[in-house]
């Protein structure tokens, strides 16, 4: 009898794309109906999907092509799963936020680059798009509450962006800023919390190959609930760290003070760099259920991103700072 | 017994509405799960609903004694048992959802009950009431006499391990266990006058009311401000604020007005008010 143990990096069969598949996916995904990955989405979602991003302007730039660089060891969660399960403050504490989350105006949208730079600016989303080169990226997902979901990244790598602006030397940091506007998001009218959504980088972080700007998912543009119309993935540190639908990235030679860790800086901290071996203070790390699953499964140290990010890291205390 | 006879063995309507509400919840839950409408983590939001129905339940039970008091409620007593009996089950469901998240690895169980110090005196409260239930039946209660007053005062400790447990699983926000919280003190504040014989006539519960509520709003400053970088002043400040939620203080307030309202039809003479358009009359 042959007993095959796949290896870390190894994706389940299930999960493989044949070769015909692969080379077929722009008419595959073209077909969005009867597409895979949208028939995952189910009857709901499908709807909302549809209609959440079928007048988007960007709307014609997806699918875009795979980087078969970054690979998954488990099946992607479907759709349904991931778009109505989601943290997004701004809209409301609990997790179905999906509903509200649709006042959100993704158009007209500008994002402001600014601090320390050669070139500051302030550039409308569509224009952004046109001068980066998008790709779809699959990437896990850890959130800090131990759950964790795979998704169809499609977006730019952060890198590019700060080669176009060019930051200074001094620049040390960069800052993530969220949208204010408690007209639309109902969860800001919690005025007693620090808005707007702040979250930031180290300069080699953020220039780190897995640091990924989202635009799309699921061949399509973000939904509002992903964090429409443009967020960050930084996949190797807890879901928390990667902002949502963002207006401003600000250079600065000093450490940002971001969101959770003005409320909780003993439970969500500045670098949240996945690692089992450091228990949140009330639950442990050491697994994570899979969304979509009823599997409860073994968290990797930096997600499983070692090899990309763990020289990060290299020079520093390996204590409890560097994974809270 | 059967749930729904009073001691004499009759059919009791009033026992029968009661029992069917406390199981309610439950059962809504339960079709929740077996349909799967409770979204991505259905057991985790089970577990949280199940726990948030006991800390109901319990302060329901606490609240029989000062409603006997206040409102000459006396038949009220005939569901106490099956009320704290309930908030027993319902805590023994919470600790099984929560057992089942964990896939049934009963050793990952009781490490993080012992890590844990929220699990810790969760588990602490659940005990005590499992004490509590298993005395609560007729015999023990002959059995005991005395000492099963005693032992059931333990009550009072169960609902503080309870509230504590659910202050400190809160993620940021502790609007609920605030509350819930408040009316625990509300419901404190109404024993301890009756223990310095203070007569609660509705303006001295009307004062009790306005009293507890601030005490709820000073509550959840202290909180916010030794458990979490939230700015306390906005805290106390959000309380002038209805746009997103109305806050605990007010529903404290609002709890403790009721019992003012129910003190004051409890007031009325309606022998009186009836009689008197027929004096009219005549």
């Amino acid at each position: 009898m042959l007993i095959k143990n796949p290896k870390g990096w190894e994706i389940p069969e299930s999960a493989a794309t044949s070769e015909s598949a692969y080379l077929n996916r722009r008419q595959l995904m073209k077909g969005a109906a009867a597409g895979t990955i949208l028939a995952a989405a189910g009857p709901v979602l499908g709807g909302v999907a549809q209609a959440a991003t079928e007048d988007d302007p960007s709307a014609h730039l997806y699918p875009v092509k795979q980087n078969l660089r970054y690979r998954l060891d488990r099946d992607l969660t479907p759709e349904k799963i991931n778009s109505t399960y989601n943290n997004f403050y701004e809209f409301g504490s609990h997790k179905e936020i999906w509903r509200a989350a649709q006042r959100l105006p993704v158009r007209p949208w500008t994002v402001r680059i600014d601090g320390m730079v050669e070139n500051e600016m302030e550039i409308g989303i569509d224009d952004l798009l046109a001068k980066m080169p998008l790709e779809e990226r699959l990437y896990r997902h850890r959130c800090v509450e131990a759950w964790s979901m795979t998704i169809p990244w499609s977006g730019f790598e952060l890198s590019h962006l700060i080669k176009m602006v060019q930051p200074l030397g001094s620049a040390k940091y960069v800052e993530f800023r969220t949208f204010v506007d408690k007209s639309f998001a109902s969860g800001q009218r919690q005025f007693w919390y620090p808005w707007p959504y702040v979250e930031g980088l180290t300069m080699e972080e953020a220039m780190n190959e897995m640091t990924f700007m989202v635009t799309g998912t699921y061949g399509h543009p973000a939904l509002p609930q992903h964090g429409a119309p443009i967020r960050i993935a930084v996949p190797w540190k807890y879901g928390f760290k990667s902002a949502k639908s963002i207006v401003s990235i600000t250079f600065t030679d000093k450490r940002p003070k971001t969101f959770w860790e003005e409320l909780q800086d003993a439970e969500y901290g500045f670098w949240a760099n996945v690692n089992p071996a450091f228990d949140h203070p009330r639950w442990t790390q050491k697994t994570e259920r899979v969304l979509g699953t009823d599997k409860r499964v073994p968290t990797l140290i930096y997600n499983g991103y070692g090899e990309f990010v763990a020289d990060l890291y290299k020079d520093m205390p390996q204590d409890r700072a560097l994974f809270i | 017994m059967i749930p729904w006879t009073d001691r004499s063995g009759r059919f009791s309507p009033f026992k029968l509405a009661i029992l069917v509400a406390l199981l309610l919840p439950g059962l809504y839950i339960g079709i929740g799960l077996a349909t799967g409408t409770l979204g991505a983590k259905p057991i985790e939001v089970a577990t949280h609903e199940i726990g948030l129905w006991t800390i109901r339940f319990l302060m329901i039970t606490l609240a029989v004694t000062p409603l006997r008091v206040i409102a000459g409620w006396r038949r009220l007593i005939h569901v106490r048992r099956m009320l704290g009996v309930a908030t027993f089950c319902y805590a023994l469901i919470h600790l099984s959802l929560y057992v089942a998240d964990q896939k049934f690895n009963l050793g990952r169980v009781a490490s993080e009950i012992a890590v844990r110090f929220y699990l810790t005196i969760g588990f602490a409260g659940l005990v005590g009431l499992a004490m509590l239930a298993a005395t609560s039946t007729d015999g023990a209660i002959r059995k005991l006499g005395k000492k099963w007053t005693l032992l059931h005062k333990a009550v009072y400790v169960i609902a503080m391990l309870g509230l504590a447990h659910f202050f400190i699983q809160s993620k940021i926000d502790v609007s609920e266990a605030t509350v819930m919280a408040g009316i625990f003190v509300l419901l404190m504040a109404y024993r301890l006058a009756k223990r310095v014989k203070l007569k609660l006539t509705p303006g001295a519960l009307t004062v009790i009311a306005v009293g507890i509520a601030a005490l709820t709003a000073g509550l959840e400053v202290v909180w916010y401000a030794s458990a979490t970088g939230v700015d306390p002043a906005r805290i106390l400040q959000a309380n002038l604020d209805f746009s997103f939620m109305v806050r605990p203080t007010w529903w404290v307030l609002g709890t403790g007005l009721a019992v003012v309202l129910v003190a004051l039809v409890k007031g009325i003479d309606w022998s009186r008010l009836k009689r008197a358009p027929l004096e009219a009359a005549s």
